[in-house]
Protein backbone atom coordinates (compact mmCIF):
# COMPACT_ATOMS: atom_id res chain seq x y z
CA UNK A 1 0.00 0.00 0.00
CA UNK A 2 1.54 3.49 -0.95
CA UNK A 3 1.77 6.34 1.08
CA UNK A 4 -1.20 8.37 0.00
CA UNK A 5 -3.54 5.48 0.05
CA UNK A 6 -2.29 4.32 3.18
CA UNK A 7 -3.11 8.18 5.06
CA UNK A 8 -6.50 8.28 3.26
CA UNK A 9 -7.63 4.83 5.06
CA UNK A 10 -6.46 6.12 8.13
CA UNK A 11 -8.71 9.67 7.91
CA UNK A 12 -11.35 7.50 6.68
CA UNK A 13 -11.21 5.54 9.86
CA UNK A 14 -10.71 8.32 11.97
CA UNK A 15 -13.63 9.99 10.18
CA UNK A 16 -15.79 7.70 10.75
CA UNK A 17 -14.67 7.16 14.51
CA UNK A 18 -14.98 11.07 15.33
CA UNK A 19 -18.46 12.12 13.42
CA UNK A 20 -20.48 9.17 13.98
CA UNK A 21 -20.48 9.25 17.67
CA UNK A 22 -20.36 13.25 17.45
CA UNK A 23 -23.86 12.68 15.29
CA UNK A 24 -25.44 10.81 17.85
CA UNK A 25 -24.54 12.95 20.42
CA UNK A 26 -26.15 16.17 18.56
CA UNK A 27 -29.00 14.04 17.96
CA UNK A 28 -29.74 13.11 21.23
CA UNK A 29 -28.81 16.69 22.70
CA UNK A 30 -31.72 18.27 19.87
CA UNK A 31 -33.97 15.36 20.94
CA UNK A 32 -33.75 16.07 24.65
CA UNK A 33 -33.42 20.24 24.26
CA UNK A 34 -36.61 20.22 22.22
CA UNK A 35 -39.85 19.69 24.60
CA UNK A 36 -38.40 22.97 26.43
CA UNK A 37 -37.80 24.77 23.90
CA UNK A 38 -40.76 23.62 21.99
CA UNK A 39 -43.07 24.40 25.58
CA UNK A 40 -41.76 28.07 25.07
CA UNK A 41 -42.75 28.55 21.41
CA UNK A 42 -46.23 27.11 22.33
CA UNK A 43 -46.82 29.60 25.43
CA UNK A 44 -44.90 32.27 22.66
CA UNK A 45 -47.11 35.12 20.72
CA UNK A 46 -44.81 35.63 18.22
CA UNK A 47 -43.71 32.42 17.00
CA UNK A 48 -45.58 29.28 15.00
CA UNK A 49 -44.78 25.56 16.26
CA UNK A 50 -44.46 24.79 12.53
CA UNK A 51 -41.52 27.72 11.25
CA UNK A 52 -39.92 27.06 14.77
CA UNK A 53 -39.32 23.47 14.23
CA UNK A 54 -38.48 24.12 10.45
CA UNK A 55 -35.89 26.46 11.89
CA UNK A 56 -34.76 23.98 14.56
CA UNK A 57 -33.83 21.26 11.96
CA UNK A 58 -31.68 23.81 9.68
CA UNK A 59 -29.71 24.36 12.58
CA UNK A 60 -29.58 20.75 13.44
CA UNK A 61 -27.98 20.62 9.67
CA UNK A 62 -26.19 23.13 10.70
CA UNK A 63 -24.60 21.47 13.74
CA UNK A 64 -23.50 18.08 11.51
CA UNK A 65 -21.77 20.44 8.63
CA UNK A 66 -20.08 21.69 11.80
CA UNK A 67 -18.76 18.30 12.88
CA UNK A 68 -18.58 17.24 8.91
CA UNK A 69 -16.57 20.18 8.67
CA UNK A 70 -12.49 18.71 9.49
CA UNK A 71 -13.19 15.99 7.10
CA UNK A 72 -15.40 18.48 4.43
CA UNK A 73 -15.53 21.45 2.23
CA UNK A 74 -18.21 22.68 1.64
CA UNK A 75 -18.71 25.30 -0.95
CA UNK A 76 -21.70 27.72 -1.77
CA UNK A 77 -22.36 29.56 -5.24
CA UNK A 78 -25.28 31.53 -5.75
CA UNK A 79 -26.45 32.24 -2.84
CA UNK A 80 -26.83 35.92 -1.17
CA UNK A 81 -28.75 37.70 1.40
CA UNK A 82 -31.53 38.50 -1.17
CA UNK A 83 -31.22 35.01 -3.16
CA UNK A 84 -33.46 33.11 -3.24
CA UNK A 85 -36.01 35.34 -2.33
CA UNK A 86 -38.48 33.16 -0.40
CA UNK A 87 -41.14 32.00 -0.97
CA UNK A 88 -39.85 29.95 -3.53
CA UNK A 89 -39.70 26.48 -4.73
CA UNK A 90 -36.36 24.88 -4.63
CA UNK A 91 -35.96 21.73 -6.22
CA UNK A 92 -32.46 19.86 -6.03
CA UNK A 93 -30.83 16.69 -7.72
CA UNK A 94 -30.55 13.83 -5.00
CA UNK A 95 -27.58 11.83 -4.49
CA UNK A 96 -26.75 11.38 -0.67
CA UNK A 97 -28.99 10.91 2.66
CA UNK A 98 -26.60 13.73 3.70
CA UNK A 99 -28.26 16.16 0.73
CA UNK A 100 -30.92 16.96 2.75
CA UNK A 101 -28.95 17.91 6.17
CA UNK A 102 -27.36 20.23 3.55
CA UNK A 103 -29.96 22.17 2.93
CA UNK A 104 -28.72 23.80 5.65
CA UNK A 105 -26.69 26.23 3.74
CA UNK A 106 -29.53 28.11 2.55
CA UNK A 107 -29.27 31.23 3.83
CA UNK A 108 -33.42 30.76 5.58
CA UNK A 109 -34.40 28.03 7.31
CA UNK A 110 -37.82 28.41 6.68
CA UNK A 111 -38.14 25.53 3.91
CA UNK A 112 -41.05 23.47 4.36
CA UNK A 113 -39.72 19.78 2.46
CA UNK A 114 -42.00 17.90 0.07
CA UNK A 115 -40.89 13.91 -0.08
CA UNK A 116 -41.75 10.71 0.40
CA UNK A 117 -43.67 8.24 2.55
CA UNK A 118 -40.42 6.68 4.25
CA UNK A 119 -38.58 9.23 5.79
CA UNK A 120 -41.92 9.94 7.94
CA UNK A 121 -41.11 6.16 9.30
CA UNK A 122 -37.86 7.02 11.30
CA UNK A 123 -39.54 7.07 14.33
CA UNK A 124 -36.65 9.90 15.97
CA UNK A 125 -37.14 12.40 13.07
CA UNK A 126 -40.98 11.83 12.56
CA UNK A 127 -42.21 13.69 15.06
CA UNK A 128 -40.55 16.97 13.98
CA UNK A 129 -41.46 16.62 10.38
CA UNK A 130 -45.03 16.31 11.50
CA UNK A 131 -44.73 19.32 13.93
CA UNK A 132 -42.90 20.99 10.81
CA UNK A 133 -45.84 20.43 8.44
CA UNK A 134 -43.36 18.62 5.96
CA UNK A 135 -44.99 16.97 3.21
CA UNK A 136 -45.71 13.27 2.83
CA UNK A 137 -46.38 13.87 -1.05
CA UNK A 138 -46.46 9.59 -1.88
CA UNK A 139 -49.23 9.40 0.67
CA UNK A 140 -51.00 12.92 -0.03
CA UNK A 141 -50.85 12.67 -3.69
CA UNK A 142 -50.18 15.55 -6.13
CA UNK A 143 -53.70 17.14 -5.49
CA UNK A 144 -53.30 17.40 -1.89
CA UNK A 145 -49.56 18.04 -2.04
CA UNK A 146 -50.42 21.28 -4.54
CA UNK A 147 -53.27 22.86 -2.49
CA UNK A 148 -51.27 22.30 1.28
CA UNK A 149 -48.32 23.60 -1.04
CA UNK A 150 -49.74 27.10 -1.99
CA UNK A 151 -50.68 27.02 1.66
CA UNK A 152 -47.54 27.06 2.83
CA UNK A 153 -46.09 29.22 0.34
CA UNK A 154 -48.57 32.00 1.10
CA UNK A 155 -47.00 31.18 4.78
CA UNK A 156 -43.99 32.60 2.97
CA UNK A 157 -42.39 29.04 3.85
CA UNK A 158 -40.34 27.82 0.69
CA UNK A 159 -40.84 24.25 -0.48
CA UNK A 160 -38.06 22.20 -1.22
CA UNK A 161 -38.73 19.04 -3.56
CA UNK A 162 -36.15 16.41 -4.61
CA UNK A 163 -37.53 15.59 -8.19
CA UNK A 164 -35.96 12.66 -8.99
CA UNK A 165 -37.86 11.41 -5.85
CA UNK A 166 -34.66 9.03 -4.54
CA UNK A 167 -30.96 8.97 -4.56
CA UNK A 168 -29.04 8.64 -7.31
CA UNK A 169 -27.79 4.64 -7.60
CA UNK A 170 -25.06 5.23 -10.24
CA UNK A 171 -24.17 9.25 -9.68
CA UNK A 172 -26.33 10.29 -12.61
CA UNK A 173 -29.03 12.26 -12.85
CA UNK A 174 -32.38 10.72 -12.71
CA UNK A 175 -35.55 10.46 -14.39
CA UNK A 176 -37.60 13.85 -12.80
CA UNK A 177 -41.10 13.30 -11.57
CA UNK A 178 -43.29 16.83 -12.71
CA UNK A 179 -45.05 17.46 -8.85
CA UNK A 180 -42.68 20.37 -7.95
CA UNK A 181 -43.67 21.80 -11.29
CA UNK A 182 -47.04 21.23 -11.32
CA UNK A 183 -47.42 22.92 -7.87
CA UNK A 184 -45.34 25.75 -9.13
CA UNK A 185 -47.62 26.18 -11.82
CA UNK A 186 -50.76 25.94 -10.07
CA UNK A 187 -49.39 28.32 -7.78
CA UNK A 188 -47.52 30.71 -9.68
CA UNK A 189 -44.30 30.53 -7.39
CA UNK A 190 -40.64 30.57 -8.92
CA UNK A 191 -38.68 27.66 -9.19
CA UNK A 192 -34.92 28.26 -8.16
CA UNK A 193 -32.95 25.00 -9.72
CA UNK A 194 -30.55 23.79 -7.19
CA UNK A 195 -27.52 21.62 -8.25
CA UNK A 196 -25.37 19.32 -5.78
CA UNK A 197 -22.53 17.49 -5.96
CA UNK A 198 -20.12 15.37 -3.83
CA UNK A 199 -22.59 13.98 -1.30
CA UNK A 200 -22.61 10.77 -3.61
CA UNK A 201 -18.78 10.94 -2.70
CA UNK A 202 -19.22 11.60 1.47
CA UNK A 203 -22.26 8.44 1.59
CA UNK A 204 -23.58 7.39 -1.47
CA UNK A 205 -26.80 4.55 -1.15
CA UNK A 206 -25.72 1.38 -0.22
CA UNK A 207 -22.43 2.48 1.73
CA UNK A 208 -22.67 3.33 5.33
CA UNK A 209 -19.21 4.57 6.05
CA UNK A 210 -18.26 8.36 5.21
CA UNK A 211 -15.26 9.76 2.86
CA UNK A 212 -13.73 13.24 2.84
CA UNK A 213 -15.14 15.02 -0.18
CA UNK A 214 -16.00 18.82 -1.41
CA UNK A 215 -19.38 19.48 -1.10
CA UNK A 216 -20.83 22.07 -3.59
CA UNK A 217 -24.30 23.79 -3.80
CA UNK A 218 -25.06 26.23 -6.53
CA UNK A 219 -28.34 27.99 -6.15
CA UNK A 220 -29.72 28.67 -10.54
CA UNK A 221 -31.50 31.83 -11.64
CA UNK A 222 -35.36 31.19 -11.29
CA UNK A 223 -37.43 29.70 -13.28
CA UNK A 224 -41.08 31.87 -13.87
CA UNK A 225 -43.96 29.16 -14.61
CA UNK A 226 -45.61 31.97 -16.64
CA UNK A 227 -43.27 31.43 -19.18
CA UNK A 228 -45.04 27.86 -19.82
CA UNK A 229 -48.36 27.39 -21.27
CA UNK A 230 -50.62 24.95 -22.06
CA UNK A 231 -52.43 21.48 -20.42
CA UNK A 232 -48.54 20.03 -19.86
CA UNK A 233 -46.63 23.04 -18.63
CA UNK A 234 -45.51 21.76 -15.61
CA UNK A 235 -44.03 18.82 -18.42
CA UNK A 236 -42.05 21.33 -20.02
CA UNK A 237 -41.10 22.97 -17.15
CA UNK A 238 -40.14 20.45 -15.49
CA UNK A 239 -37.80 19.21 -18.83
CA UNK A 240 -36.37 22.59 -18.77
CA UNK A 241 -34.89 22.99 -15.62
CA UNK A 242 -33.53 19.35 -15.79
CA UNK A 243 -31.49 20.59 -18.52
CA UNK A 244 -30.28 23.02 -16.33
CA UNK A 245 -29.67 21.13 -13.68
CA UNK A 246 -27.80 18.34 -15.70
CA UNK A 247 -25.69 21.36 -17.70
CA UNK A 248 -24.70 22.74 -13.60
CA UNK A 249 -23.62 19.38 -12.84
CA UNK A 250 -21.34 18.98 -16.21
CA UNK A 251 -19.55 21.77 -15.04
CA UNK A 252 -19.14 20.83 -11.52
CA UNK A 253 -17.92 17.80 -13.17
CA UNK A 254 -15.17 19.84 -15.61
CA UNK A 255 -14.37 22.11 -13.14
CA UNK B 1 -51.91 1.99 -38.52
CA UNK B 2 -51.53 -2.03 -37.37
CA UNK B 3 -51.74 -3.33 -34.17
CA UNK B 4 -47.90 -3.30 -33.74
CA UNK B 5 -47.23 0.60 -35.00
CA UNK B 6 -49.93 1.28 -32.37
CA UNK B 7 -48.15 -0.28 -29.63
CA UNK B 8 -44.68 1.27 -30.72
CA UNK B 9 -46.27 4.19 -31.02
CA UNK B 10 -47.58 4.19 -27.13
CA UNK B 11 -44.17 2.84 -26.30
CA UNK B 12 -41.94 5.59 -27.67
CA UNK B 13 -44.67 8.27 -26.72
CA UNK B 14 -44.61 7.29 -23.32
CA UNK B 15 -40.67 6.45 -23.02
CA UNK B 16 -40.21 10.41 -24.63
CA UNK B 17 -42.92 11.88 -22.04
CA UNK B 18 -41.71 9.98 -18.66
CA UNK B 19 -38.05 9.60 -19.68
CA UNK B 20 -38.19 5.28 -19.32
CA UNK B 21 -36.08 3.09 -21.15
CA UNK B 22 -37.76 1.44 -24.39
CA UNK B 23 -36.36 -1.96 -23.01
CA UNK B 24 -38.35 -1.65 -20.06
CA UNK B 25 -41.95 -1.13 -21.52
CA UNK B 26 -43.23 -4.65 -21.76
CA UNK B 27 -46.82 -5.39 -21.91
CA UNK B 28 -46.76 -6.83 -18.23
CA UNK B 29 -44.84 -3.84 -17.03
CA UNK B 30 -46.68 -2.41 -14.13
CA UNK B 31 -47.72 1.31 -14.22
CA UNK B 32 -46.70 1.96 -10.44
CA UNK B 33 -44.56 -0.39 -9.37
CA UNK B 34 -41.81 -1.08 -12.92
CA UNK B 35 -42.32 2.17 -14.71
CA UNK B 36 -42.89 4.40 -11.74
CA UNK B 37 -45.43 6.07 -12.98
CA UNK B 38 -47.45 7.92 -10.32
CA UNK B 39 -50.73 9.34 -10.56
CA UNK B 40 -49.60 12.87 -11.58
CA UNK B 41 -48.06 10.58 -14.79
CA UNK B 42 -51.52 9.22 -15.09
CA UNK B 43 -53.14 12.48 -15.73
CA UNK B 44 -49.98 13.23 -18.09
CA UNK B 45 -50.67 9.85 -19.86
CA UNK B 46 -53.96 10.32 -21.26
CA UNK B 47 -52.67 14.14 -22.41
CA UNK B 48 -49.73 12.09 -24.01
CA UNK B 49 -52.09 9.93 -25.41
CA UNK B 50 -54.90 12.50 -26.83
CA UNK B 51 -52.02 14.14 -28.59
CA UNK B 52 -50.34 11.37 -29.98
CA UNK B 53 -53.48 10.06 -31.47
CA UNK B 54 -56.03 12.61 -31.86
CA UNK B 55 -58.85 11.05 -29.56
CA UNK B 56 -60.40 12.61 -26.21
CA UNK B 57 -60.41 10.28 -23.69
CA UNK B 58 -63.85 10.21 -21.51
CA UNK B 59 -63.68 6.80 -20.17
CA UNK B 60 -62.66 7.82 -17.14
CA UNK B 61 -63.34 4.87 -15.39
CA UNK B 62 -61.79 2.72 -17.74
CA UNK B 63 -58.38 4.54 -17.05
CA UNK B 64 -58.80 4.02 -13.70
CA UNK B 65 -58.68 0.78 -13.76
CA UNK B 66 -55.62 0.77 -16.00
CA UNK B 67 -53.05 -1.29 -14.21
CA UNK B 68 -50.38 -2.24 -16.89
CA UNK B 69 -48.91 -1.12 -20.03
CA UNK B 70 -50.39 -4.03 -21.83
CA UNK B 71 -53.61 -2.18 -20.39
CA UNK B 72 -52.57 0.88 -22.56
CA UNK B 73 -52.18 -0.68 -25.43
CA UNK B 74 -55.30 -2.71 -25.18
CA UNK B 75 -57.18 0.74 -24.37
CA UNK B 76 -55.54 2.52 -27.66
CA UNK B 77 -55.96 -0.20 -30.05
CA UNK B 78 -59.81 -0.41 -28.50
CA UNK B 79 -60.53 3.58 -28.92
CA UNK B 80 -58.54 3.78 -32.81
CA UNK B 81 -60.72 0.68 -33.89
CA UNK B 82 -63.57 2.67 -32.42
CA UNK B 83 -62.88 5.72 -34.66
CA UNK B 84 -62.06 3.96 -37.12
CA UNK B 85 -65.48 2.40 -37.43
CA UNK B 86 -67.27 5.49 -36.95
Amino acid sequence: MDKNRKTNFFVIILMNLIVYPMIFVWTGIIILVSPFLMLVIIISPFWRLDRFIRLFVWIYGRGWMAILSPFVRFKREGFTKTYPRPPCIMVINHQSFFDTYCMALFPFSDVTFAIRSWPFKLFWYAPFMRMARYLDVETLGWQATSEIGGKMLARQSSLLFFPEGHRSRDGNLGRFYSGAFKVAVDTGAKVVPVCISGTGDLLPPGRWWLAPTVIKLKALPPIDPNNFSGPMAHSQMRKHVKKKIAECLEEFQNC
Amino acid sequence: MNDKEIIELVNTALAEEFELEIEDMKPEASLLDNLGLDSLDRVDMVIVLENQFNFKVREEETIRQIRTLGDIHDFVITKKHEIGSE
